[in-house]
């Protein structure tokens, strides 16, 4: 019995508590920058990217001056453009994030706010 | 005119033009359907812009609702079979492929221990 405990004792690890803080934390993070995340529900655009897309969309529409594009402006009031414009720049905006909006909701996006708004907070946006 | 900027006038042509803005939406997407190739859909959408802005300064209600319905009864004539529709929208392909399951159901993976205990 003696014998078991000093052989136990003999072959035990010591531990070693490691230091609270240091460097090793961030070592650890940042070799693990680009974590891929195995779920199909966490690619949702971050709000950016869905600004600058909606953006580039409405700046290479033909009947719209570039540098007056905004992530606030209305399309008919500060870009001059007309009803059917705005239907067109909705369709788009559908072809370019892939989705499918209604009517009456696509008769309600009058300006790039709501543009992001809506696509920001659609689950299916691509 | 009588009854030029009345409530009721305005809220008649409001209707029309969201119905003159819904009627020219089915109507992009069905030359999309239809012009597969790029440049044949600008050929067509100008077109079709065209005939709406030739339009534009009519001011009779009553010519106005029959534009309305000529060009949704032609609409209807010439709708596209087989649209595209994004495929998890109704009617698309990926739609109800795989729906969600009702809630409260749990599956226990016991792999035969209650068989075999």
């Amino acid at each position: 019995m003696a014998l078991r405990a000093a052989v136990l004792r003999h072959i035990r690890v010591p531990v070693r508590t490691l230091a609270a803080t240091g460097p090793k934390p961030q070592l650890q993070w940042s070799l693990c920058n680009s974590i891929r995340l195995f779920s199909s529900h966490d690619d949702h655009l971050t709000k950016e990217e869905v600004i600058d897309r909606v953006l580039d969309v409405v700046k290479s529409f033909p009947k719209v001056d570039p540098s007056k594009v905004t992530p606030h402006v209305h399309f008919q009031n500060d870009l001059g453009l007309d009803s059917l414009d705005n239907v067109e720049i909705v369709m788009a905006l559908e072809e370019e994030f892939k989705l499918e909006i209604p009517d009456k909701e696509a008769d309600k996006i009058d300006s790039c706010n709501l543009a992001i708004e809506y696509i920001y907070n659609h689950p299916m946006a691509g | 005119m009588s009854g030029a900027t009345t409530a009721a006038y305005l809220a008649r042509r409001a209707a029309q033009k969201e119905r003159v803005r819904i009627l020219y939406r089915r109507a992009l997407k069905d030359t999309l359907n239809w012009a597969v190739h790029r440049h044949l859909f600008y050929q067509d959408a100008s077109d079709l812009r065209e005939k709406f802005e030739a339009n534009k300064r009519v001011e009779d209600l009553d010519t106005i609702d029959r534009m309305i319905a000529d060009g949704e009864a032609s609409y209807n004539k010439w709708r596209h079979p087989d649209p595209y529709i994004v495929p998890w929208a109704p009617g698309g392909s990926k739609f109800t492929r795989n729906p969600v399951p009702p809630s409260g159901i749990e599956i226990v993976y016991d792999y035969g221990r209650e068989d075999n205990d």
